[in-house]
């Protein structure tokens, strides 16, 4: 990974001069150059407040990028960009270029948990990298992921089947979007047991929530609301 | 019988729908643990789905308000603490319980709509806990052994946990308190299973992901988890994999096929839901506990003890 152009513009430029006299003492070597700017510029603080402003988001400003998070992760062994702490560190610079660089990885959260429990300073974070892949998606700067697909898939079929799915319809719609191949194998071998059972009926008719017309549209108003941590 | 003292209270569970649906024997075997030991639960009527861990990506308050009204429900029952026996479950409450502790007004709002959907308020009064920590916390390995009626002596299984029975320790309070297990080298699991006679062998996977969550979109990550799971389990000389968990359950066995393809090694195991194995134990018929109805065939394994 090459250094963030953001760090560049640290040293902004130096001032040298041939013969600098303080307080009648003549300075020479290096002394005599000075940094005009020392403060980095270039941030773009709205990321950070903006994540900081969700519910999943707000432990962001805990990070002490000590890496413990990224050390133990799953994903990393399988793709070596996915690094939770980098993805915090990017955010809170507000780099979007090169959080949209790395678009392909940070979908692919598996949500195992270990970042958030070893965390030494109590940051959530596999809520925090899924806050800032949301805020990616919410601007429109990435494309939608298979992840994203799949989540929403889920999000309606609970919402269609009265309150509960079935890991059938689930998987039927999966299909339809798809997510699934099966082999003729794969069928028959799951078809065996299911018939076996009598579970098949139970999988493709799961039951609803009594009263899920009532509760659906209160559901429904929730979700369009705007939440804060507080 | 003694009585057996509970440290719970009163105990409900919620099902989720993997219990109603592929989890079946889950649920039939742990009714059948619990009749025999003698402890008692009461499953929640009417629960809706707890969005799993995909709901909450998508949507902030359906994440939080979807597993909020199972609480409520669970609460108007009396009852003083929720069981789940998927771990997947067992997360999302307590994850929604986390986050409506530490956000008064998130907790409001989240209390409004559960009035406008005709449940009560959430009163924040119920402990989490999972069904491996219901058995371990009322009647221990020493209550399981008095009920074995056949022995397992000789069987080596590899207890898989999944990464959510102790994960994160903010959430489920694994390592917080006495009544949970430790929250990166769960043991709980482990002592039921040698409370039956069998052998627990090392494994490394124990909490190890299957990554569940992208078991379609991201097929191949996956396959490589459940591949990595079965392997130490098999490397050091497990005949079964056990299981707490229906995602990884469904995940790993409906994928062994695909799994011993695409690496090559013959990595097939027959998986047990660990109530299917305790309710063997117990004396109960294959047909009774349903380990025929499995997709892998654990009977081929557990015969020698018929």
């Amino acid at each position: 990974m090459p250094i963030p152009n953001l760090e560049k513009p640290i040293i902004k430029g130096l001032i040298q001069k041939d013969k600098v006299i303080v307080d009648g003492v003549e300075l020479d070597g290096t002394w005599n150059a000075f940094m005009i700017e020392r403060t980095q510029t270039g941030y773009d603080q709205s990321v950070w407040d903006e994540i900081a402003n969700t519910v999943e988001g707000a432990t962001i400003s805990l990070c002490w990028q000590c890496g413990t998070c990224t050390s133990g992760c799953t994903m990393r062994e399988y793709d070596p960009n996915y690094s939770p702490r980098r993805f915090i560190d990017l955010a809170r610079k507000g780099d979007k270029q090169s959080l949209i660089e790395l678009q392909d990885s940070i979908w692919r959260c598996v949500s195992c948990q270990k970042c958030t429990h070893r965390c030494p300073k109590g940051v959530l974070v596999e809520e925090v990298v899924h806050s800032i892949h949301n805020y990616l998606l919410k601007h429109g700067l990435v494309k939608t992921d298979p992840g994203t697909v799949f989540d929403e898939l889920f999000l309606e079929t609970v919402m269609k089947n009265g309150g509960r799915i079935s890991e059938l319809i689930l998987g039927g719609a999966s299909a339809k979007a798809g997510f699934v191949t099966m082999s003729l194998r794969d069928l028959l071998t799951m078809m065996g047991p299911l018939l076996k059972s009598g579970l098949i009926k139970d999988l493709m008719k799961p039951s609803r929530v009594k009263d899920w017309d009532k509760i659906k549209p209160v559901l429904e108003e929730a979700m369009k609301e705007e939440v804060y941590p507080e | 019988m003694t009585e057996i003292l509970n440290p719970f209270g009163k105990v409900a569970l919620y099902p989720g729908c993997a219990l109603d649906g592929l989890g079946k024997a889950y649920d039939v075997t742990l009714q059948l643990v619990a009749k025999d030991l003698g402890i008692n639960y009461e499953k929640i009527e009417d629960y809706n789905c707890c969005g799993a861990l995909e709901v909450k990506n998508v949507n902030t308050m359906a994440g939080l308000l979807l597993p909020a009204r199972n609480l409520s429900l669970a609460r108007q029952m009396g009852a003083n603490a929720v069981m789940s026996a998927c771990p997947g479950c067992h997360y999302s409450l307590s994850r929604t319980q986390y986050f409506m502790t530490r956000y008064p007004k998130l907790r409001e709002k989240v209390n409004s709509y559960l009035e406008k959907m005709g449940t009560k308020q959430y009163d924040m009064q119920l402990l989490m806990i999972h069904a491996v920590e219901f058995i371990y916390n009322t009647v221990g390995p020493e209550g399981v052994k008095s009920r074995v009626k056949r022995p397992l002596q000789g069987l080596k299984v590899a207890p898989y946990y999944g990464c959510l029975y102790s994960r994160p320790k903010a959430y489920t309070l694994t390592g917080y308190m006495k009544m949970k297990d430790d929250p990166e080298r769960p043991v709980f699991m482990d002592e039921l299973l040698r409370a039956l006679g069998a052998e627990v062998v090392p494994f490394e996977s124990k909490t190890m992901c299957c990554g569940g969550p992208h078991v379609y979109s991201d097929v191949n990550t996956s396959l490589h988890l459940e591949a990595r799971i079965l392997k130490d389990a098999k490397r050091n000389g497990a005949e079964l994999l056990i299981t707490d968990c229906p995602l990884g359950h469904v995940a790993i066995e409906s994928n062994m096929n695909k799994i011993t393809e695409k690496y090559g090694q013959d990595l097939r195991m027959p998986l047990t839901y660990f109530t299917q194995l305790l309710a063997f134990a117990f004396g109960h018929s294959p047909e009774e506990t349903l380990l025929t109805a499995n997709l892998t065939d654990p009977m081929s394994v557990l015969k020698r003890y018929m």
